[in-house]
């Protein structure tokens, strides 16, 4: 199967130079050649599971206390109490 | 012998009757780890200082004859997927290169509660994207019982940490097999729990339907004193089952009489190596002799389980990956011109192959045009494996099957082919695919290496599955670190 590489790339954020774009492209033929191939089958859907009763919490604000400060810790820029990020809007 | 040596079981009992410190014993495992780690290479981050005091804290609430946990004062090494409060968790990425969690995963919240020391967190693949710990940013981990090969992965660095002495016990991720394949690469046991019994909050995601952490440990009793302690409700995964747990260790016995074995003959096909099956095959007539009933079993969709495997994994990988982009944290490119060029620059240089191939492919079977022949066909494989595998537990306990399809392979065998790669995790991606929880326990060596026997359960059977490792160990013997 012939795959555009360099669509995939841009739809998933990644900027690829020519070279990576014909050994990516490479790699991806092989490994959907490897996935493809999955036969027809009904399925029963019926996804309920029993033995696993999933439980949503209650919408309450966690008690958990992590300070602003140190959420933005990790921040690569930072201004102000704030993320800094190249202007989006001329 | 030394004190990293030990089993946890044989150093609690110490610790109890004063025999040692944990200050004592933190300090062997740490100076093991310092005396192997040029040849292993298991540690992204060493804690020397946080554990030494943890241990001394630790010591003097045995002073006081506190009532601790049964891990109180051992030693145990983190996989770095797992947010540490205050202490670098870097997914082995440069993406992640100088990231510290403000807040502790929810295992990390059990472990410190139970009093356990951490030594240290564990190198891995990039994201847990791997089978042989390679694709790590920052080095490469070596097989203790062979330095020239792989410790398996993507929690290479658990496995390895666990074989060679350098902690006492320690914690993985398992998405396809990360768990059970390092373990069985290396010799030690290694759990990957039912889906939901241990809360994911605080792992760094890879595939949500399909990740799960579990223990490491070189006995099957340290391995389930460990889980006992890891699992649980926690409100901050929604997919976290609310249950009770027995005590796993307490009502941990060998006796395999009346156990139904099914053997799976997908499982014993083309592309294992002949001497793990015998291994593997040899190991559960001694468990037949004593009482156990073997069953044939079929699973045909294992034929198709790595394909949906690495289609659903993938899918998810992508999406969940898309949160790194340099804005909020991690590693941002130093030179853009716009909001998307920070972004593609970012992840370009931030990502290595393998995270990029994952989330190509996850991308590629997401999108439009190819869903339906990709991810919505993958969903459905799915369904009749979790299909059969209810089926086939209706004529048996428990399955047993290789951990892997050999044994460990050596470095940069493998690198240059994805697709070889892959096909390691062939024994192990049903698994996941099913939510049940699977062991991999050492069953002697095959060529000088280690092969690993994979018993499978029913939906949090892991008294069952701990209980028949525990028959194996019988034969085997408890492992102890290898020399290097």
């Amino acid at each position: 199967m012939n795959i555009d590489v360099q669509h995939l790339a841009k739809l998933a954020r990644l900027h690829l130079d020519d070279k990576e774009i014909e050994k990516f492209g490479r790699d991806m033929e092989n490994i959907v050649a490897m996935v493809e191939g999955l036969p027809d089958t009904s399925g029963d859907a019926s996804g309920l599971d029993p033995e696993h009763p999933m439980k949503l919490r209650e919408d309450v604000i966690s008690t958990e206390k992590i300070t602003r400060e140190e959420l933005l810790s990790n921040a690569p820029k930072m201004q102000a109490g704030c993320v800094v990020v190249p202007k989006t809007v001329e | 012998m030394e004190l990293y040596e030990m089993s946890a079981s044989e150093l609690s009992l110490m610790l109890k009757e004063k025999k040692c410190s944990s200050e004592e014993l933190t300090r062997s495992v740490l100076s093991r780890a310092k005396a192997t780690e040029e040849k292993v290479g298991a540690y992204l981050t060493l804690c020397e200082e946080s554990a030494v005091s943890k241990a001394r804290e630790v010591d003097a609430k045995i002073a006081k004859g506190e009532k601790l946990s049964a891990l109180a004062g051992i030693p145990i090494g983190i996989k770095d997927n797992i947010s540490t409060k205050g202490i670098l968790t870097t997914c082995a990425s440069k993406m992640l290169y100088n990231y510290v969690p403000p807040f502790d995963a929810f295992v990390m919240k059990k472990v410190n509660a139970a009093d356990i020391v951490v030594t240290g967190k564990l190198n891995m693949d990039e994201f847990a994207m791997g089978s042989s710990t390679e694709n790590s940013h920052f080095k490469k981990t070596h097989n203790p019982h062979n330095l020239d090969c792989v410790p398996g992965g993507s929690s290479g660095g658990s496995a390895a940490a666990v074989a060679v002495g350098s902690a006492v016990i320690s914690l993985g991720s398992d998405t396809g097999g990360s768990i059970r394949m390092p373990a069985s690469y290396c010799g030690v046991v290694g759990l990957k729990p039912t889906y939901g019994a241990v809360s994911r909050y605080g792992l760094v995601a890879f595939a949500s339907s399909l990740d799960q952490i579990g223990p490491f440990g070189r006995t099957v009793k340290d391995t389930a004193a460990l889980f006992g302690i890891i699992c649980g409700h926690d409100n901050m995964d929604a997919t976290s089952a609310d249950r009770e747990y027995p005590d796993f260790t307490a009502a941990l016995k060998s006796d395999v009489s009346g156990l139904r074995i099914g053997i799976p003959k997908e499982y014993f096909g083309d592309g294992v190596d002949e001497s793990v099956k015998q291994a593997v095959m040899d190991t559960v007539r001694e468990l037949e002799k004593q009482g156990a009933k073997l069953v044939d079993i079929s699973l045909p969709s294992t034929k198709y389980a790595l394909n949906a495997y690495y289609i659903i994994s993938s899918a998810e990988a992508s999406s969940n990956l898309a949160r790194f982009d340099g804005v909020k944290y991690g590693f941002r490119a130093e030179n853009y011109d716009s909001l998307t060029d920070m972004y593609e620059k970012t992840r370009s240089e931030g990502f290595g192959d393998e995270v990029k191939r994952r989330i190509m492919l996850g991308t590629f079977v997401l999108s439009s045009g190819f869903f339906d022949a990709y991810y919505k066909k993958a969903k459905l494989v799915a369904m009749d494996i979790v299909r059969e595998f209810g089926e086939a537990f209706e004529k048996c306990d428990v399955i047993a099957t290789p951990a892997t399809p050999g044994t460990a392979f050596k470095l940069g065998e493998n690198m240059g082919d994805p697709t070889k790669m892959y096909a390691a995790d062939i024994c192990t991606v049903t698994v996941n695919i099913a939510g049940l929880p699977a062991i991999s326990v050492p069953c002697g060596k095959v060529n000088g290496m280690p092969a690993g026997l994979q018993f499978i359960g029913r939906k949090f059977s892991e008294q069952t599955l701990l209980n028949s490792a525990y028959a194996v160990e019988q034969l085997t013997g408890e492992v102890r670190p290898v020399n290097v």
